[in-house]
């Protein structure tokens, strides 16, 4: 599955922590420990912007790794 | 052979024959190796796939990871160039080593998590240490096998390009859980504090833990979005007033102190239950130097997983009291 555009509703709603997957990709799982705390914490549009930026590169450039492909139909379906 | 215990004369035959080693053991041993396409760290501790947990200065722990490296690069990086360490563009993943209580272990441990392109290939590694009777006597090292550098000021990083139809994943053995009950933050980052604000009010942080009968054998225990991250203790000093870890806590992070553990065999087995791992496509795994003698490791063995004991167990970043491996998989 390739990794889905960063315009993408559930992007945002991950690192906002408006929704919480069970994610398998650790790496993904570390960044967002940090994302999702100080975005919440003040989630204006440069930062979400931001947050889903690197989030979704980290996404893309690990995207043939089999928690990455998990993680992706866990999200998007 | 992709992970045992040789002796130097069996390591360097594999050296000569041209593989790509990842290598641990006593100084001296490293030190009086060939040059080649290896990289390699102080240790004395190890899991063994035949006798289990072991201590021995007479041989070396050799991961082969010659099949999965097409193309590798060996770089040293200092404490002011560790943070491009993810930059490495032709790189598939990256395997780390770290001279422990040095400069740029800190550095490592407290800004990893921050580093430009973070995650953006697989790292892997671990913290290189001495024997505990050396404890203050020698210092550990790492080593560049290409060029024979010994170094005690700097990490060693092989890039590993791999071959085609390959991809990685990273994965990590925590037998700890969060406890029922305080929610622990601190008003800095750091390997030490003083000060501890306990859901929210503030206090000393040696009179918490001696209020509490802390064992703090137990680590601090952190849920970063589902993955379960220690900070284990170092010391708590009640004279001095100062709590210091083995990896920094950083301000903001909501811990909980640890859940017993009655017994790290049947922790560890339930955990290996949960991931489900795929036979044979571990490649890499260290396990911590705390774990090792807190839960009695010498002789026991903790298959499928083999390799380095550690000051310190590297996947992405620096954590504690955890087992890290490195998986391949076709695509």
């Amino acid at each position: 599955m390739d990794v889905p555009a960063k315009n993408k509703q559930q992007w945002a709603d991950i690192v906002t922590g408006k929704k919480t997957y069970d994610l398998k990709f650790l790496a993904a799982k570390i960044l967002l420990g940090r994302l999702v705390r100080t975005i919440s914490a003040n989630p204006t549009p440069t930062n979400v912007r931001e947050g889903v930026d690197q989030l979704h590169a980290l996404y893309e450039k690990n995207s043939s790794a089999p928690s990455v492909q998990l993680d992706l139909k866990n999200i998007f379906g | 052979m992709d992970q045992d215990i040789l002796t130097s004369t069996e390591v360097a035959q594999y050296i000569t024959e041209g593989k790509t080693l990842l290598l641990a053991g006593e100084e001296k041993l490293l030190a009086g190796l060939p040059r080649g396409r290896w990289i390699g760290g102080t240790i004395p501790y190890f899991i063994t796939p035949k006798e289990g947990g072991m201590a021995t200065r007479e041989k070396i722990f050799v991961t082969d990871i010659s099949p999965m490296a097409a193309s590798v690069q060996i770089k040293s990086y200092t404490q002011d160039d560790l943070g491009t360490v993810y930059g490495e563009e032709q790189a598939d993943c990256s395997f780390i080593i770290i001279p422990a209580m040095t400069g740029v272990h800190s550095a490592f441990a407290l800004n990893a998590p921050n580093y430009k392109d973070f995650g953006a290939r697989p790292l892997v590694g671990w913290i290189s240490g001495v024997h505990l009777e050396d404890l203050g006597k020698a210092t550990p090292k790492v080593f560049n096998g290409e060029t024979g550098e010994m170094i005690d000021q700097a990490a060693i990083v092989m890039h590993v390009a791999l071959p085609p139809g390959k991809t990685l994943d990273v994965g990590i053995v925590n037998i700890f859980e969060q406890r029922e009950g305080d929610t622990l933050t601190f008003p800095e980052d750091g390997f030490s504090c003083r000060e501890v604000a306990v859901n929210g009010v503030k206090e000393s942080f040696v009179d918490y833990i001696e209020r509490q009968k802390l064992d703090t054998k137990l680590p601090l225990v952190a849920d970063y979005y589902g993955a379960l991250i220690n900070t284990s203790f170092q010391s708590a000093d009640q004279a001095t007033g100062e709590v210091k870890f083995y990896a920094p806590v950083f301000t903001g992070v909501r811990y909980k102190h640890a859940k017993e553990v009655a017994d790290y065999a049947s922790a560890f087995t339930a955990q290996l239950q949960k991931i489900g791992l795929a036979e044979g496509s571990v490649v890499f795994s260290c396990n911590c130097i705390l774990n090792y003698l807190y839960s009695g490791l010498e002789g026991r063995n903790t298959a499928p997983f083999v390799g380095p004991i550690t000051f310190g167990e590297i996947a992405y970043q620096l954590l504690n009291q955890t087992l890290v491996y490195l998986q391949v998989h076709d695509i």
